[in-house]
């Protein structure tokens, strides 16, 4: 059962139901968390495509981008997405694993505009790099400053603290 | 920042006020006044960081009421003030803009520094981007501890500040000449 408000047609089970037929074999391990969430994951080579398709859907249409997030899982690195559908009133949260060794993956910021700051963010804390990202830079940490301080196996280093 | 804060009242300049050898009637009544007015109508640059600075804008307000000591002129811009109440977490980023507006302030300035964050580091000590204490940066005139200090906490401060400020003589009486050293014996 989905919590349904307004006269959304769509219950959050029937959006999980329609996410898992439009976008079979890209989307994976859909769940609902109730009450007005999907949680699914998507490979990192058809992002791009899949964002810009879940923009456009006819039904739900994920226009919104909430937020960005890095996450170090410690095996991998993970990208997720928070997504919201004005026209169901439902969110879709989008677990992007992208490997340690080559922690690359599109940016959406041509998809989502507000997607800029976020994947900064992302990539100044965790270090994964968003490519094709219109203004690459730190956003929160000085531009000189070593490593990325989410990372599980990041040492806080002297040259990080130069008032002492 | 190497100088200290007794180094930097004494290099203040008063050309015409210097001109005496020793403090006298006319630089001591000088000293009153201008320690008077100056300790009356200190002008706050608003840096608040963190939530030190509700404490800062709560004291601000009816029921607090920094305008009873005449403080209550809170500045945007470090031009027209005198007093920088650091309230908040420095971090490493926000470093050299502080510095900078420190040196855009008119002299004399006063630093407070407000709160554990803005004194060592405060819970964020150990932080990857945290400046531990803003004495670290410029010189600091009084701590105030807390996390965060109430308003009454912020306003001792300001009071321990007006006989700071009042304390500035325009020329100090010279140290009595060092005595030669006992021969031992």
């Amino acid at each position: 059962m989905g919590l349904q408000i307004g006269s959304n047609p769509m219950s959050i089970d029937a959006v999980a139901e329609r996410l898992a037929g439009a976008f079979a074999g890209e989307l994976t391990d859909i769940r609902v968390q109730e009450p007005v969430t999907v949680v699914a994951r998507c490979a990192r080579e058809p992002l791009h495509d899949v964002a810009v398709r879940l923009k456009a859907e006819a039904e739900i249409g994920y226009e919104t981008l909430n937020w960005v997030a890095g996450v170090d899982r410690v095996t991998a690195f993970e990208s997720i997405y928070h997504l919201y559908s004005w026209k169901t009133n439902t969110y879709l949260e989008l677990h992007v694993p992208v490997p340690k060794d080559e922690p690359e993956v599109d940016t959406v910021t041509d998809v989502w505009p507000g997607a800029n700051w976020h994947e900064r963010e992302s990539w100044d804390m965790v270090g994964i790099v968003y490519r094709g990202h219109p203004d690459p830079r730190r956003i929160l940490l000085k531009d000189d400053f070593i490593g990325h301080p989410l990372r599980k196996d990041y040492v806080d280093l002297p040259e990080n603290h130069p008032h002492v | 920042m190497s100088e200290s804060a007794p180094e930097r009242h004494r290099a203040i300049r008063y050309p015409k006020l210097e001109h005496f050898a020793e403090p006298n009637v006319i630089t001591t009544t000088a000293d009153l006044i201008f320690g008077w007015a100056r300790s009356h109508s200190v002008f706050p640059f608003t840096y608040g960081l963190a939530c030190c600075a509700i404490e800062m804008l709560s004291s601000g307000f009816a029921r607090f009421d920094v305008a009873r000591y005449g403080m209550e002129v809170f500045r945007p811009t470090p031009r027209q003030c005198d007093l920088m109440i650091v309230a908040g977490t420095v971090n490493e980023k926000m470093a050299p803009v502080l510095v900078r507006l420190y040196a855009q302030m008119a002299e004399p300035r006063w630093v407070i520094s407000m709160g554990a964050c803005a004194n060592s580091g405060g819970p964020f000590y150990d932080g990857y981007n945290v400046v531990n204490g803003v004495d670290k940066l410029v010189p600091v005139d009084v701590y105030i501890p807390g996390c965060p200090p109430r308003p009454e906490a912020l306003f001792q401060g300001l009071l321990e500040l007006q006989g700071k400020i009042q304390q500035h003589k325009f020329v100090a009486a010279k140290p009595p000449a060092a005595s030669a050293p006992a021969e031992e014996g």
